[in-house]
């Protein structure tokens, strides 16, 4: 048993739920390229239109990150606190609400039941039962701490990091008469969530596997988690105004806002540099070198995804042209992969071999699945990368008009969907590679530093 | 680096931050109704921001850059199509966009909701949001430079504004109802039928789809006399 608390088994079901509607998000994903790679009769759009397809594929996103990072959560809480949690029974109520509600959701969209305002769709009574569900996670994760002998600046950071996560979200929730406060609030759950209290989770998810698979001391890697986050918080919450130079707001959001963001990728570099030092001055040997591929994957990735193309794209001048294009859309993929669907693949190439007692796990299939999925998506930005600077160029440079514009990038909506089957398939792959894990045969070489000992 | 340090730099980083961006947050509230016009902000409006969110329009447009990358943005959407436009769009896009390669769903949206999206968009494309989108742009000095000094306006520009919704005049306009330069050279209609047609089509051309135009007979005129003119000389010759 690698386990050392039974309580530790509530986040496998988190993790084969997040899994399911990944595949999801991915299929529907390829439903939206098709509708921009051909032209569709009148009678399917109407019954079916863009719109309906993009909210499923959006919230879906939003559900399986937020089922990764509480079931995420719920592993690592118990051994960092040297307790069972406070109430396994509370996390698999709170499973349940928010599965609940997310479904019950989707179902609706596909009847028109929506509150219209993008990623952030559903339903007023539907919302409450989130909320509900979050505050049920929130309060089992801070009794698990409080009443934890042992206390950790990693517990407290990722308490902190949910409970901004959560109480960003209200801002999302009542209806705004004006627009531009609409988006004024709408940008503190999204950018401060992926900015902000996503970008706390990480660090502390991430400072903890990286402690317990190389053996570096707790003090070492809680000082530069100490450090990312602050500067993680310092660039991101004042750079939420690289989202408010064109909603109607002063002057000053352009050098706030530009300035800020542009130090944004700052703590990126650090956290790259932090991982590559620990793999560097590691005690313990690598066991699961695909669970490596994913820690470096996701450092490299993140820094390139949301930092190098969010610096790009950010910058007042080009963003004049390039906002709300398909330089975006490539954005928002290479990041949400980059960042947020890795950091979810490494928690569980992490947590879910171990809650079926396997050290060592046979990896070839999984090796498979992360080569096509990473490549696979970052072939797909350039894609997307390529279609929207031909947007930006006919449509806001030379003024040729919308309808040009999209009929040109229709051409690379039908290199997009091919790739994008490709990424399915590495998706499916790694999907079934982790529902199937498998004892590897090779010898499991001996850890030097052994994990309790670093508690 | 102690880890003293460590956490003071955790904290300075945050409060900081966040004490920044919370007196931003309390400026953009004091300067939001110069920016927005909130005097403006009517009733219908609301009513028509509400209607905007029924439909999910903006899980396929954009509205001040933010939504559905999918369909045209709609932040100046009032200047660049104007009111008699987007309600045809709004409740007729299977027949706007029957030759279209983009299709827009048909919503089934009343001709109350249209009337309340119209105040919506125009309450919108008035925000003072650093002239974007930049291709939009000229949509909005045109409507101005119209309502300031009608009698100075060129021609194409008044016909581009009127038809330029529907059809295209040398590249420019959205090609829905066809090129105005083949339209000329293939009626036979004479200027008052022409005029007619504009203010009814019904009248002179039953199940046509173009919609009746809120045009003044003389408007209807000046418009009428710029197409007939574009018929090429061979035709008019024969």
């Amino acid at each position: 048993m690698l386990i050392e608390y039974q309580s530790q088994r509530v986040s496998l079901w988190y993790f084969r739920l997040a899994l399911v509607l990944f595949i999801l998000q991915v299929i529907l994903g390829l439903w939206l390229s098709i509708n921009y790679a051909f032209t569709l009769p009148q009678e399917l759009v109407n019954v079916f239109p863009f719109s309906t397809a993009r909210e499923i594929h959006t919230n879906v996103l939003v559900a399986w990150m937020l089922l990764g990072f509480m079931g995420g959560t719920y592993y690592i809480l118990p051994p960092e606190c040297g307790r069972e949690l406070y109430s396994p029974k509370i996390a698999y109520a709170q499973l349940v609400i928010f599965v609940a509600a997310a479904v019950t959701a989707v179902v609706g969209f596909l009847f028109g039941w929506t509150r219209g305002k993008p990623l952030l769709e559903i339903p007023f009574p539907l919302n409450s039962l989130i909320v509900v569900a979050a505050l049920l996670f929130i309060a089992n994760v801070a009794m698990t701490i409080i009443e934890s002998k042992e206390k950790s600046a990693l517990q407290w950071m990722l308490l902190g990091g949910v409970t901004f996560l959560a109480v960003m979200y209200l801002f999302g929730m009542p209806f705004y008469k004006n627009l531009n406060t609409d988006y004024y609030y709408w940008w503190w759950v999204i950018h401060l969530w992926v900015e902000g209290a996503w970008e706390v989770v990480t660090a502390s998810i991430v400072a903890y596997i990286i402690m317990r698979v190389t053996g570096v001391d707790r003090k070492v890697v809680e000082k530069w988690l100490y450090v990312e986050t602050g500067l993680f918080l310092f660039t991101g919450i004042v750079g939420t105004g690289h989202h408010y130079y064109w909603i109607g707001a002063p002057d000053y959001w352009i050098w706030w806002g530009g300035i800020f963001s542009a130090l944004e990728p700052l703590p990126i570099v650090l956290m790259v540099v932090d991982t590559w030092m620990h793999v560097r001055e590691r005690k313990n040997p690598i066991v699961n070198p695909l669970t490596w591929y994913y820690i470096v994957g996701l450092a490299i990735y993140h820094l390139v995804g949301a930092g190098l193309w969010g610096f790009m794209h950010t910058l007042p001048p080009i963003n004049y042209y390039t906002h709300g294009s398909q330089v975006t859309v490539s954005h928002g993929h290479l990041a949400f992969f980059g960042a947020y669907a890795l950091l979810n693949l490494t928690i569980f190439y992490f947590a879910m071999p171990r809650l079926k007692g396997i050290n060592k796990y046979h990896d070839r299939l999984g090796k498979w699945g992360f080569w096509i999925t990473t490549i696979g998506m970052f072939i797909l930005g350039l894609v997307f990368g390529i279609a929207g600077i031909l947007q930006t160029y006919l449509e806001r440079f030379l003024d040729i008009g919308y309808s040009t514009a999209h009929l040109t990038m229709m051409f690379w909506f039908r290199v997009a969907f091919g790739v994008g089957l490709v990424f399915l398939a590495g998706v499916v792959i790694t999907v079934y590679h982790l529902f199937t894990i498998k004892p590897s045969t090779l010898p499991v070489p001996e850890p030097v530093v052994a994990p309790a000992a670093n508690i | 680096m102690t880890g003293k340090t460590a956490r003071l730099i955790f904290w300075l980083g945050t409060l900081s931050s966040a004490a920044i961006f919370l007196w931003q947050t309390y400026d953009f509230h004091k300067q939001t109704p110069k920016f927005t016009h909130t005097d403006k902000l009517t009733e219908q409006v609301v009513a028509g921001k509400k209607v905007w969110h029924k439909y999910n329009c903006n899980d396929c447009h954009t509205i001040l850059g933010f939504g559905g990358y999918y369909a045209p943005d709609m932040t100046k959407a009032f200047y660049r199509l104007g009111e008699n436009n987007i309600a045809s769009i709004v409740q007729h896009p299977e027949v706007m966009y029957k030759n279209s390669f983009r299709k827009m769903p048909q919503l089934g949206v009343t001709e109350t909701e249209t009337k309340q999206l119209v105040s919506f968009l125009h309450w919108v494309g008035d925000i003072e949001n650093r002239h974007w989108p930049p291709q939009d742009e000229k949509f909005v000095e045109a409507y101005r430079l119209r309502e300031s000094q009608p009698q100075k306006l060129d021609k194409v520009h008044l016909v581009l504004q009127a038809c330029g919704g529907c059809h295209t005049f040398e590249n420019q306009g959205r090609n829905v109802g066809g090129d105005l330069t083949a339209i000329a050279n293939r009626i036979t209609y004479d200027r008052q039928t022409l005029i007619n047609y504009m203010i009814n089509p019904q009248s002179v051309r039953p199940g046509v789809a173009m919609p009746p135009q809120d045009v003044s007979p003389q408007t209807a005129g000046t418009i009428a006399d710029f197409i007939l003119s574009l018929k090429s000389t061979k035709e008019v010759s024969k």
